[in-house]
């Protein structure tokens, strides 16, 4: 009998918590909203991009498989103190990045992680990339491949080179879901439509888009 | 017979403006395309000077505006490097392979759009 109640106990509690997590992604909705980030982003999928001309007219990255793409702590404390991933501003290849976007407090914070965590993309599957080192990797992202053209990254002494046109790839092992690297690699125009990023899928064995992956996600 | 005439007359004629609208319409695209792809490295105006060229940068990206060295270069070439990257024809790696990403047309278009920029045509083959 003690038993069956510590169960329903139990079972009542995880109710109660999965209703606060559901709770702080409402709220994190409703101040998406109230914030006016939709004027940016947009958080619905799929992909709603039928041109260039709609990618371009875009003043912020979709958000819509954010909770596949980032990791929630690193969201969480970008969210509080974002500093630009872009040199760039969004879709310029002329003004800088002005690193203006809104700083929200901490409690805006988490909800709003919640609500972009809870935003997920089903290409995406869980424990496909185990982030390692992987030389084949770093050949092909330094030497084989134009990666380093347009994305920055840190070499291990921490020299940051690398184009500009891209979002960085320094800090890359905080920010990204190495999952959502792969999958990205491997079906880009699920997530984007239309981006100045080359297609590598059919052009690299998926083997070596795993291995870029990987070096990717422990990139520091 | 004659009001046959008139009508294929009309025909042909429409046909003709329907051609160039498509043909403005090609060109149009050729710009934009170059704009979201090529710029980040050729630049806006097709110099080489694109915002990636830092001083890191290894190569220095081809200046479409130079005509005496455009017209050294075939179209055939130019579609080769664009589709399969730069190793393909013995350059740099940052030159990527656009094959997967824009198709063979707008290929072909983005080579219209070098030769109007350099004012020049492509050596034969």
């Amino acid at each position: 009998m003690r038993l069956i109640i510590s169960t329903l106990a139990a079972i009542g509690l995880s109710a109660v918590f999965a209703g606060d997590v559901r709770a702080d992604a409402a709220a994190g909705k409703a101040a998406f909203e109230a914030q006016k980030c939709t004027g940016c982003h947009y958080a619905d999928g799929p992909a709603r991009e039928k041109s260039i001309a709609d990618q371009l007219a875009k003043k912020g990255p979709e958000l819509w498989y954010a909770g596949s793409k980032f990791k929630k702590d690193w969201l969480n404390a970008w969210l509080q103190d974002p500093k630009p991933i872009r040199a760039l501003a969004y879709n310029s290849l002329t003004k800088k990045n002005a690193g203006d976007h809104p700083k929200l407090s901490g409690g805006d914070a988490g909800n709003m992680t919640d609500f972009l965590m809870s935003k997920t993309s089903s290409e995406v599957k869980a424990g496909t990339i185990k982030p390692k080192k992987s030389l084949k990797g770093k050949s092909i992202f330094n030497k084989k491949m134009p990666c380093t053209g347009c994305h920055q990254s840190a070499s291990k002494k921490g020299k940051v080179s690398g184009g500009l046109s891209g979002p960085t790839l320094v800090g890359a092992s905080k920010r990204l879901n190495p999952d959502w690297i792969y999958a990205y690699l491997k079906n880009p125009t699920h997530f984007k439509p239309f981006k100045a990023m080359p297609t590598f899928a059919g052009l690299l064995k998926d083997k070596d888009l795993k291995n870029v992956s990987k070096h990717v996600s422990k990139l520091k | 017979m004659k009001k046959m005439i008139k009508i294929t007359l009309l025909a042909a004629v429409f046909g003709l403006v329907g051609l160039m609208n498509t043909e403005t319409a090609k060109a149009a695209g050729a710009a934009e395309t170059f704009k979201f792809y090529c710029a980040q490295c050729h630049g806006l105006e097709g110099k080489g000077k694109g915002p990636n060229v830092t001083k890191d940068f290894p190569v220095t990206p081809r200046d479409f505006s130079n005509a005496k060295e455009m017209s050294k270069l075939s179209d055939d070439y130019i579609r080769g490097i664009v589709m399969d990257g730069g190793p393909s024809q013995s350059k740099s790696p940052l030159m990527p392979p656009w094959g997967k990403t824009i198709s063979e047309a707008d290929v072909n278009g983005l080579i219209k759009h070098l030769r109007g920029i350099c004012k020049c045509k492509g050596k034969a083959g």
